[in-house]
């Protein structure tokens, strides 16, 4: 699992790759820490490469959305494979993100 | 005389400034405590000008400083006239008042005439609030509030403006106009206020049949929505759910699936609560068949709604169009939609309600 965050304009980009699972969760959640403090910027959580998700991965992104909503950021999801789309519809949680 | 006011007036300003301080903090604190939501709020210390203005005028009244009660002044605006009452009950409780010396206007009016409405009450600071030995003037110096509604509040700035730009006398028949509005606006004052009333009692009223499940004469709107949700329908189906996989669940605002039941032809919280119970069972079979063996323990608090509408429009053979419009009202108009309506169509077709329906 591999997390890379760039800034480009006014925006923040998370580029997921690989599986979020449990494991991975723990060093994830470390490599977002940026994301938590960002203020004024959009950030976007690109999962073109995101093969799995699990639901550490998901407390991850929702801890992701409290902050930015604190912050007054939007927090966009952007390119989810089908099961991805899937896992966010079964919970519940497809409403609180926009989804790209 | 004057001349030895305005000399006084500049000493004391110091002692004026640390007044309207503790003043104005004290409203605003009790404002806050009382949770009492007003328009504004402020204070204002006379100008010299304005004090050599008003001694030019009346000057033979006052014989000290002290005689003249307004050279620190507070006013609170409120929405309706029943709060300017609730504020005058809360001023009685913070400061002293000079009863002899204060004035509501509300009740001055003859039976056919109207202008100038305001409570104005002159008031002491009382020890409890400040006890300073070395400025006891703090308590000594009295300061007036004046307590209006909004719409009061427009019609004396209004008519304050007008007399003092024309210059010279306002003929009768401006003076008549302008109390015509003062009526006018009395009225609305008072029609605000009955409004604020009764949507009050609607409220209780819709809470109480909420809460002894009379829902079938609840009309189906914002506000009872809101109070439906209050009682919490969902929670039991969520717990169910949330079983599943021995899930936490998170809360969301659920206040987006009103438009959802609107949409699905739900016209009174009877009709809700109808949908509810009659798909609750097979929005649970729905969901341990999503989520049976995923392992996913986060779920929001509105995956039983969720479930519920999802089942209520395949039942109604809404089909994948009628899943897009649902998913179109929860995340918002989305080319995605239609791809999310298409998977749980095709999670959906093999359960037990799909085959009744």
């Amino acid at each position: 699992m591999k997390t890379e965050i760039v800034e480009s304009g006014n925006q923040l980009i998370a580029r997921f790759s690989g599986r979020l699972d449990t494991l991975a969760a723990v060093q994830t959640a470390e490599d977002v820490k940026p994301l938590l403090s960002a203020s004024n910027k959009d950030i976007i959580l690109d999962c073109t490469e995101l093969e799995y998700i699990s639901s550490s991965g998901l407390r991850i992104f929702l801890s992701i959305r409290k902050e930015a909503a604190a912050h007054g950021c939007k927090v966009i999801v952007r390119n989810i494979s089908n099961d991805i789309r899937q896992v966010f519809m079964m919970t519940g949680f497809i409403s609180l993100f926009v989804i790209e | 005389m004057n001349e030895f006011i305005l000399e006084e007036y500049h000493a004391q300003l110091p002692v004026f400034r640390r007044l309207e301080s503790v003043v104005l903090s004290t409203l605003q604190n009790a404002l806050e405590r009382n949770d009492l939501l007003v328009t504004a709020v402020s204070t204002r210390i006379k100008t010299a000008e304005s004090l050599a203005g008003k001694l030019a005028l009346k000057g033979d009244k006052y014989h000290a400083l002290n005689d003249i009660t307004d050279i620190l002044g507070a006013r609170i605006i409120t929405f309706y006239t029943d709060d300017v009452d609730r504020i005058a009950a809360m001023a009685e409780q913070l400061f002293d008042i000079d009863w002899q010396n204060s004035v509501d206007k509300r009740t001055l009016h003859q039976i056919d005439s109207f202008g100038y409405n305001s409570l104005h009450y002159v008031c002491r600071l009382p020890k409890s609030i400040i006890d300073d030995p070395q400025c006891p003037q703090l308590n000594e110096i009295r300061f007036e509030l004046q307590l209006r509604t909004t719409l009061q509040h427009a019609w004396a700035s209004i008519n304050h403006d007008i007399g003092y730009k024309s210059g010279v006398e306002i003929p009768q028949e401006y003076l008549r106009r302008i109390n015509r509005l003062a009526g006018i606006l009395e009225m609305a004052d008072d029609e605000f206020s009955r409004i604020r009333i009764e949507i009050s009692d609607y409220r209780r009223r819709v809470h109480q049949l909420v809460q002894n499940g009379k829902l079938d004469d609840v009309q189906l709107n914002g506000d009872t929505f809101h109070s439906y949700l209050e009682v919490r329908p969902f929670d039991t189906l969520n717990r169910r759910i949330a079983a599943i996989n021995q899930a936490e669940i998170r809360e969301v605002p659920l206040d987006i699936y009103l438009r959802v039941f609107l949409a699905l032809g739900c016209k009174t919280l009877g009709d809700v609560e109808k949908l509810k119970k009659s798909c609750a069972y097979d929005a649970y079979t729905l969901a341990r068949h999503q989520l049976g063996n995923t392992g996913l323990d986060i779920l929001s608090s509105s995956v039983g709604v969720q479930n519920i509408c999802i089942v209520w429009i395949l039942q109604q053979g809404g089909g994948k169009i009628g899943l897009t419009r649902l998913f179109n009202a929860i995340n918002g108009d989305n080319d995605q939609n239609a791809l999310l309506a298409e998977i749980t169509y095709e999670q959906a077709c093999n359960l037990p309600f799909m085959k009744k329906s």
